[in-house]
């Protein structure tokens, strides 16, 4: 139990000497930053009302109709300024003056359908924020429509809070924060292992008087030490900015549990191939598989993550305590094999 | 040629010895299930948020069959209290939605009405007639804007009847019940197609041409904002496989670099561009390989995909073969492949996003790609935008590579702001020392460039107000130790001694950064936009003024690291740092 103490030790030390760590969380760090610069811009493509309220963007625009159309109220409700013409060449004259940004023109409603016809500035993010700002109040014209048609479209009345936002948060950046440092520490583990053989340093660990076990658990156990560290500290800074994660309890014991079965299957990938070429490339690959493959499972990583971040009622420690039988069958093949493909090298 | 070549062979010999035999087998058994999962995926359609609300529903409500939502088929009497005791976000009884006050039970009701929205949709366009289900259709025109109206005619020219104005008549609309006659219209074919969209939406989505193009008809519940999901998409299936590519580059340079057979390489009569061409052709044959097979595959136009990727690739390899020559350690290595991966992707994706919305999604040219494949055309400008600083920094990486390339930078341990210095001195022109210090000043500044935009990603996090000042802060900073690094490398080898020739120095870095960042922005605005800034970029005051400042900052921090020693340069830089701020500052006061 003292070498695997030492050797904990000098792993760790060689992972810190390296800043290894400290990179890790710097890359984390700048994309959780960018993901939410890229968050306001597809929020605002996803959920128009949110330009809306986050920018007082207001503008004018220029109706052209012979009647006293409803959806002049409903562009006003929107806190859109409305000014009637009395026909299209002096709502262009306006526009042309910067008067009015935009033109509608709504024709007398003598059939069924009402053909509308839009005038849009040609500048890109003008026209963009014109149309997403007039597709609430146009939405709620057309509805009208279909009323006046006897047709309704049902559950309009209650309106719940935009959940894109949310979505992003819990399903998206949340398991990325939490599931990014099993990712690397596998890295960690392939680098630490293929050096060993590159260098030659097996050798030397080989005829010192510790067991292979404690040589790899040594090695595995720093490298999960970091997912440790990083998954605390984003729980800690997440709730520092108002995004709680409700049951941490659960949700960092998982996170490290993948970690390790992460850690093993780099540990055994590098084993048998024993340069880092190879291994981190089949390492990258079978990560991606089995990201992808794990969508399959109902309670994959990834979604598990999300629902215990988000407190959904229907998973728990259950769900958790299934992924250890993963683990547990893993780390007995590790231990099975590790040694007969160290000796293979010989 | 004949070296490079020669060189090649020995790499693609070297990589198919180490890929034969079972571990070859292995790969491609590996490969191939994630091609088959990666299919199932696709064909599945993607739910991100699996699993993220209960939600309770009455026995005639409508069958709820998205992923996101765990459906519990109760009676409204139970479903109330499921919702009180929180065990169901939101409970659906019938056509109506019964929520409590509390925020995830808000979250819950929204996504069940975008659901349900899309839902409703469908119902009605089964059960009516087309225009009395979407009895309103939007013909989008365009209208030359006040700004950009040069004496052109209007572009609206057909003749429009006037409608006789008739104030305070109340509308009439179609009685409820009595059907109006079923006319058809040519616009029913829209509603029809846009409906189909919608149908298949919950697969991954189509690439769909600009936001809305001229004379397009939008239906407003049918309207969709551009999904930048087609954008990532594109980014992935490009870029994971060049990645991969450049790995194996890196990889295998970095492993001959250790057994020190790249050292033997510089004994033999190649040059040390011949030896990095050569090693890395192979790669780009691969890459080149991967590209054409991905257009191929996605039925894009072959030589205009190669024309836009094969920069994106240079780029991604250049930026690798710096990591390759700047470390010796794998585990560094991984790291600053990873990062340099999400920088990449992140680069070419978040201005693709807005590919269609905004002009200044041109400076990815993962744009360029998205238009190809919506079948959109793209200027020559817009090419030139794109792609011209992925060329530009590969020919920089090369020239930096062979000037580095030697066996005391490869083989010597030192932390990375040292192997920097060491890199820029090697990179200085000893013969030419004015020369040389202006084109590092002009170089340096697409860098500078890219980590003020980090800067700002970083200072995303705090409040807006205190975020500007420290970003200025920052900037400034930033600036001051790119003009005067060639300084502070020169000063260490002591390759300058005499004052004046340091503050000679110093000028030049200042005039080169100053003709850097103007040719940057020349360029920058005057493809994405008209003249009116160019006239504000080299308007007089605005070129005397900076030019000044830059070269007073720089000397100042040149002369203050020389007389103190290198050792102090980052107070000296400090002290530049200062005056820049309280410059900058100024001429923000002047605007505001």
């Amino acid at each position: 139990m003292n070498e695997y103490f030492i050797l904990l030790k000098r792993e760790l030390r060689s992972i810190l000497k390296e800043k290894t760590i400290v990179f890790a969380i710097i890359i984390q760090f700048f994309i959780a930053s960018f993901s939410s610069i890229i968050l306001v811009g597809v929020m605002a493509f996803y959920d128009p009302s949110s330009i809306g309220e986050t920018s007082r963007v207001t503008f004018n625009v220029g109706v052209v109709s012979d009647t006293n159309n409803r959806l002049r109220s409903y562009l006003r409700e929107g806190r859109i300024r409305v000014r009637s013409f009395p026909d299209l060449p002096a709502a262009e004259e306006a526009f042309r003056a910067g008067q009015v940004d935009t033109v509608i023109v709504i024709p007398e409603s003598q059939s069924g359908v009402v053909d509308m016809k839009l005038f849009l500035p040609t500048m890109d993010v003008k026209k963009t924020i014109i149309l997403l700002k007039l597709n609430g109040p146009l939405k709620k014209y057309e509805n009208y429509l279909r009323e006046t048609n006897g047709i309704r479209l049902n559950y309009q009345e209650t309106k719940g809070k935009s959940n894109t936002t949310y979505e992003f948060l819990y399903s998206v950046i949340i398991p990325i924060l939490m599931l990014f440092p099993a990712l690397i520490a596998g890295s960690i583990v392939i680098d630490t292992v293929s050096e060993e053989f590159e260098n030659k340093t097996f050798d030397t660990l080989v005829s010192a008087p510790v067991s292979l076990g404690q040589i790899f658990a040594s090695k595995l156990s720093a490298a999960v030490a970091t997912v440790v560290v990083q998954v605390i500290m984003w729980s800690a800074l997440l709730r520092l900015n108002g995004l709680p994660i409700q049951r941490t309890a659960l949700v960092i014991p998982f996170a490290v549990v993948i970690a390790t079965i992460v850690c093993f299957v780099a540990a055994i990938i590098s084993l048998y191939f024993k340069d880092r070429e190879r291994s981190q490339f089949v390492y990258s690959i079978v990560l991606v598989m089995g990201v992808g493959g794990s969508y399959f499972l109902d309670a994959s990583p990834f979604s598990l993550i999300t629902r215990l971040a988000a407190g959904v009622p229907n998973v728990g420690a259950l769900e958790v305590a299934l992924y250890l039988l993963p683990l547990v069958l893993i780390g007995l093949a590790f231990f099975r094999v590790s040694k007969r493909l160290v000796l293979a090298h010989y | 040629m004949k070296n490079i070549l020669t060189i090649s062979k020995w790499e693609v010999s070297r990589v198919r010895a180490r890929f034969s035999g079972r571990s070859r087998f292995i790969i491609l058994a590996i490969l191939l299930l994630g091609l088959v999962s990666a299919y199932l995926i696709y064909h599945q359609g993607l739910a991100i948020c699996k699993g993220l609300y209960t939600i309770g529903v009455s026995a005639d409500a409508p069958v709820i069959t998205d992923k996101c939502f765990n459906t519990i088929g109760t009676d409204p009497a139970t479903g109330q209290m499921l919702l009180r005791e929180k065990t169901i976000d939101l409970y659906v009884n019938g056509n109506k939605i019964l929520f409590r006050e509390d925020i995830n039970s808000q979250y819950a009701v929204g996504a069940l009405q975008k659901y349900l929205e899309r839902q409703e949709l469908l119902r009605i366009a089964n059960q009516y007639e087309m225009n009395r289900a979407f009895p309103l259709r939007i013909e989008v025109r365009y209208l030359e804007g006040p700004e950009t109206n040069k004496g052109m005619a209007p572009r609206i020219t057909e003749p429009e009847e006037t409608p006789t104005p008739l104030p305070n008549i109340p509308e009439q609309p179609s009685r409820p019940g009595t059907s109006p006659p079923v006319t058809p219209s040519a616009s029913d074919a829209v509603v029809e197609q846009q409906l189909n969209e919608l149908l298949k939406s919950n697969r991954l989505p189509e690439f769909k041409a600009e936001f809305v193009s001229e004379n397009e008809i939008i239906i407003p519940s049918l309207m969709t904002p551009p999904i930048p999901l087609a954008q990532v998409i594109i980014a992935f299936l490009y870029i994971i496989p060049l990645f991969f590519v450049s790995v194996f580059f890196t990889s295998s340079f970095t492993e001959e670099k250790i057994n020190r057979k790249l050292i033997v390489l510089l004994s033999t009569p190649v040059s040390r561009l011949e030896i990095i061409l050569g090693k890395m052709l192979p790669y780009l044959v691969y890459s080149i390989v991967v590209i054409v097979g991905i257009t191929l595959a996605l039925k894009g136009n072959v030589l205009l995909g190669l024309a836009i990727f094969i920069p994106v690739m240079l780029f991604i390899f250049s930026i690798y073969l710096i990591v390759a020559l700047t470390y010796r350690t794998f585990k560094y290595q991984t790291f600053f492949s990873v990062l340099a991966l999400s920088t990449i992707t992140l680069y070419l994706v978040v201005p693709a996003m807005f590919a269609g919305v905004n002009e200044l999604s041109y400076i990815s040219p993962l744009t360029l790609a998205v238009e190809m494949y919506r079948g959109v055309s793209f200027g020559i400008g817009h090419y030139f935008l794109a792609t011209a600083p992925l060329y530009i920094v590969f020919l920089q990486v090369m020239f930096i590579g062979t000037r580095v390339f030697n066996e005391q930078y490869l083989m010597g341990f030192k932390p990375l702001h040292a192997k920097v210095a060491e890199a820029l001195y090697l990179v200085i022109d000893k013969k030419h020392l004015n020369v040389s210090v202006l084109l590092l000043g002009l170089f340096i500044v697409p860098v500078v460039f890219v980590t003020e935009l980090v800067s700002i990603v970083f200072a995303s996090n705090i409040p807006l107000t205190s975020a500007l000042l420290l970003l200025i802060v920052i900037s400034a900073i930033i600036e001051e130790i790119a003009k005067s690094l060639g300084i502070l490398v020169l000063l260490q080898n002591n390759a300058v001694k005499r004052q004046r020739n340091v503050a000679i120095l110093a000028a030049l870095a200042a005039v080169g950064f100053l003709i850097g960042e103007k040719l940057l922005l020349f360029f920058a605005l005057g493809i994405l936009s008209e003249s009116v800034f160019m006239s504000a970029v080299f308007g007089s005051g605005l070129l005397i003024i900076p030019l000044t400042l830059h070269v007073v900052s720089t000397v100042v921090v040149g002369a203050v690291t020389m007389r103190l020693g290198t050792r102090f340069y980052l107070p000296a830089v400090l002290v530049g740092s200062a005056i820049h701020v309280i410059y900058n500052l100024n001429v923000i006061k002047a605007f505001l």
